[in-house]
């Protein structure tokens, strides 16, 4: 297929099931701000798998996968139950949990190891993963179990939505909502489980959380959160799958390291959201705003004597390559410049005071650098009338008031 | 002195640095940070080999150090970015830091004689072979000196700053107040929580070391309301791990890193259900019998 090698396309395939699956999945945990309880769950994985293989003798995965899951659903639920004694934090619970499955899986582990099975080999890869080991029956198994908890997803949608963002509303409309919390908490593990493979369990949280980051970096609607969480999971999981089987090295670390460079990017360059974006507005923002103190001043409409600070010289150069300003001071265009914006600051003052009066067809958010284009000609229009024949008629603001039935303050 | 002796010993130091710790990390809700840190020691030791080649303890402990900080910092700068909550940012820093290190160390591993096994086990069993001479001539395990070094810093550190640690501990807005720094001793606390697991990274591996600093912590919390005996019991359910887990060891033939945890985990099991105060069953127990009438008092 895409005419990669038969195991390359095993990997793919497996890649892209772990990274949908932990992408969609994991959303609910980290916006619930529990996604160390992933953690916890992919740690205590390992003695699941050590019993199941104990139990069964052989390492067929739908058998491990099932000690893995019984497992995790055991310590997730415990989690819970210690927390709810009320005496112990969450973060203790976790830490708690977490250390206690994963040394018994240990102990588990080198068990195994020294009744010297030659099929234990396979189960160190828990550990850290290894896409590289991957057969075309894991896949098709992983992929079903992804699928029903994908499906999971697509039915309960409204239910799990509503339950995530606002639980007393929740249980107040009827909604079933320890049940769904539970059901949360299982879909989390469902993709743990699929992941614990190709990741392993010390990593596994990483891919439960990137994908989650990034989408929300992306997106503000949980509606399109999901999908695109998937659809990063799928990107990372790839990725970082293909350059870790290429070069040898082991698979979990290579797709954390692909997941956390591609969070890095998005928190820092996301348009709107990110860290640099966000910056970057408010200094052009400033700019203009330092621009505009120079052309007031220089036009004399604010006459405060001049500052000479190294903010306002940049300004000024500013001003001077835009033409607005030279040696004896402002340009005709400067000039026409300087009038627009007393305009401008003028109209924001009539808005100030008289904004409430304004009959407005729909709610609309007035940006005070251009009302105009804001709020619309017909509003700007009231506004002037507002501000001058106001007061040339002499009619008092309060008797507006009342005629129109609307409060001022 | 034998080998058992030895790895109780080494083992019994590990729960007494990490216990020494533990209480005021469960207390002021930042165990899991400590787990991080345990985590993102190891990319510190692989640096600090592939730049200057040597594994000798003082390099070592300051490049983990490094790392440590470095990983709270990460932490606090992606959670002050306000795009996310502190346990998503948690959970991207120490994946991707601990990455760093396993590639260092499957890359490396020739070099740096630490292979991927022992950061997570601990190779406690093998304490016993490589010991240096104080003088005498007499032999003393090398992770012992270390560890008892690192002990003595963190009990000069809890000793010194007792005061200041308690109260930013259980009222930080009062600790701010008088300037005592809550989040300077926070990551000072974190730092040290960095130099002790990476002194007992190689004993006895990554895992144990989170165990021996949440697990006795909690099971104290659980039975006392005061912190020096949270303390003195958290070293105390340490030793009890250190010393039972390596009997269970020896007798099951396992792993005796995993055996001290997991006896650390039934040790809070039991405090959990039995606590005189705090416990599940001593709580219904307390529910179920009617009270008797109170004693006069005279």
């Amino acid at each position: 297929m895409f005419g990669l090698p038969y195991t390359d396309t095993v990997v793919v395939l497996g890649a892209l099931v772990l990274g949908v699956t932990s992408g969609v999945l994991g959303t609910f945990a980290v916006l619930r701000q529990r996604s160390l309880v992933g953690d916890a769950v992919a740690h205590s994985t390992l003695p699941g798998v050590c019993v199941a293989f104990l139990v069964a003798g052989v390492k067929d995965v739908p058998g491990l996968l099932v000690g893995a899951a019984a497992a995790g659903l055991v310590a997730a639920l415990l989690m819970v139950g210690i927390e709810r004694t009320g005496r112990i934090k969450p973060d203790t619970a976790i830490g708690v949990v977490l250390s206690g499955f994963f040394s018994l899986g240990v102990v588990l582990l080198t068990h195994i190891a020294s009744t010297a099975d030659a099929d234990q080999a396979g189960l160190e890869k828990y550990l850290f993963g290894q896409a590289a080991g991957l057969l075309e029956s894991d896949v098709v198994v992983m992929a079903v179990l992804g699928g029903l908890g994908l499906l999971v997803v697509g039915v309960l949608r409204r239910a799990l939505t509503t339950t995530l963002f606002d639980p007393s509303y929740a249980g107040s409309v009827g909604l079933p909502v320890r049940a769904l919390e539970v059901l949360m908490t299982g879909l989390l593990v469902v993709a743990v489980v699929i992941g614990v493979r190709v990741v392993g369990a010390i990593l596994m949280v990483a891919m439960l959380v990137v994908p989650t980051v990034v989408a929300r970096q992306l997106a503000d609607r949980f509606v399109l959160v999901l999908p695109l969480a998937g659809v990063v999971g799928a990107v990372v999981g790839i990725t970082g799958s293909l350059a870790a089987t290429r070069s040898e090295l082991p698979t979990g670390p290579v797709i954390v390291l692909v997941g956390f460079a591609l969070a890095l990017l998005a928190v820092l360059l996301a348009p709107g959201r990110g860290v640099l974006w966000r910056a970057a507005r408010l200094a052009a923002r400033r700019r203009r705003v330092l621009r505009d103190a120079v052309l007031a001043r220089e036009s004399g409409a604010a006459p405060d004597a001049p500052v000479r600070s190294l903010s306002d010289r940049l300004a000024r150069l500013s001003l001077r390559r835009a033409g607005l300003l030279d040696d004896t001071g402002l340009t005709p265009a400067g000039q026409r410049a300087a009038d627009e914006l007393a305009q401008r600051r003028a109209l924001w003052s009539a808005w100030l005071e008289h904004g409430a009066l304004v009959e407005l067809p729909d709610a609309r958010e007035p940006d005070p650098t251009d009302l105009r284009g804001s709020l619309g000609d017909d509003a700007v229009e009231q506004l002037r009338r507002l501000s001058t024949g106001g007061a040339v008629a002499g009619a008092s603001p309060s008797v507006l008031v009342v005629d129109r039935g609307r409060r001022v303050r | 002195m034998s080998d058992d002796v030895v790895i109780v010993v080494v083992a019994g130091l590990v729960a007494t640095a990490c216990g020494l710790l533990g209480p005021f990390l469960v207390l002021r809700r930042i165990a899991l940070l400590s787990d991080a840190v345990s985590h993102a020691v190891l990319p510190g030791i692989v640096a600090v080999w592939l730049v200057w080649q040597t594994r000798a303890p003082l390099p070592v402990v300051v490049g983990a150090a490094a790392f440590a900080v470095l990983c709270v910092l990460g932490i606090d700068a992606l959670r002050a970015t306000g795009l996310m909550a502190s346990d998503a940012a948690i959970a991207l820093v120490f994946p991707a830091l601990f990455s760093l290190g396993v590639l260092g160390v499957t890359r490396y591993a020739d070099g740096i004689h630490l292979d991927l096994d022992s950061t997570i086990y601990g190779e406690i069993a093998f304490v016993p072979f490589d010991s240096v001479d104080l003088g005498g001539g007499v032999g003393v395990a090398r992770a012992a000196v270390t560890l008892a070094v690192v002990v003595l810093l963190n009990l000069a550190m809890v000793t010194l700053l007792w005061k200041e640690l308690k109260a930013t501990t259980f009222d930080p807005a009062f600790g701010a107040t008088v300037r005592l720094r809550p989040q300077l001793l926070s990551r000072l606390l974190l730092v040290a929580v960095a130099v002790t697991a990476v002194a007992a990274f190689e004993a006895v591996g990554a895992i144990l070391v989170v165990t021996m600093l949440i697990v006795p912590a909690a099971t104290a919390y659980l039975l006392t309301d005061r912190l020096v005996v949270m303390v003195a019991l958290a070293v105390g359910v340490g030793w009890v791990g250190a010393v039972a887990g390596h009997a269970l060891a020896v007798t099951y033939d396992s792993s005796i890193a995993g055996a001290m945890g997991l006896v650390c985990s039934a040790c809070f099991v039991v405090a959990l259900l039995l606590s005189p105060k705090h416990g599940l069953l001593t709580r219904r127990l307390r529910r179920t019998t009617p009270r008797e009438s109170p004693a006069p008092r005279p």
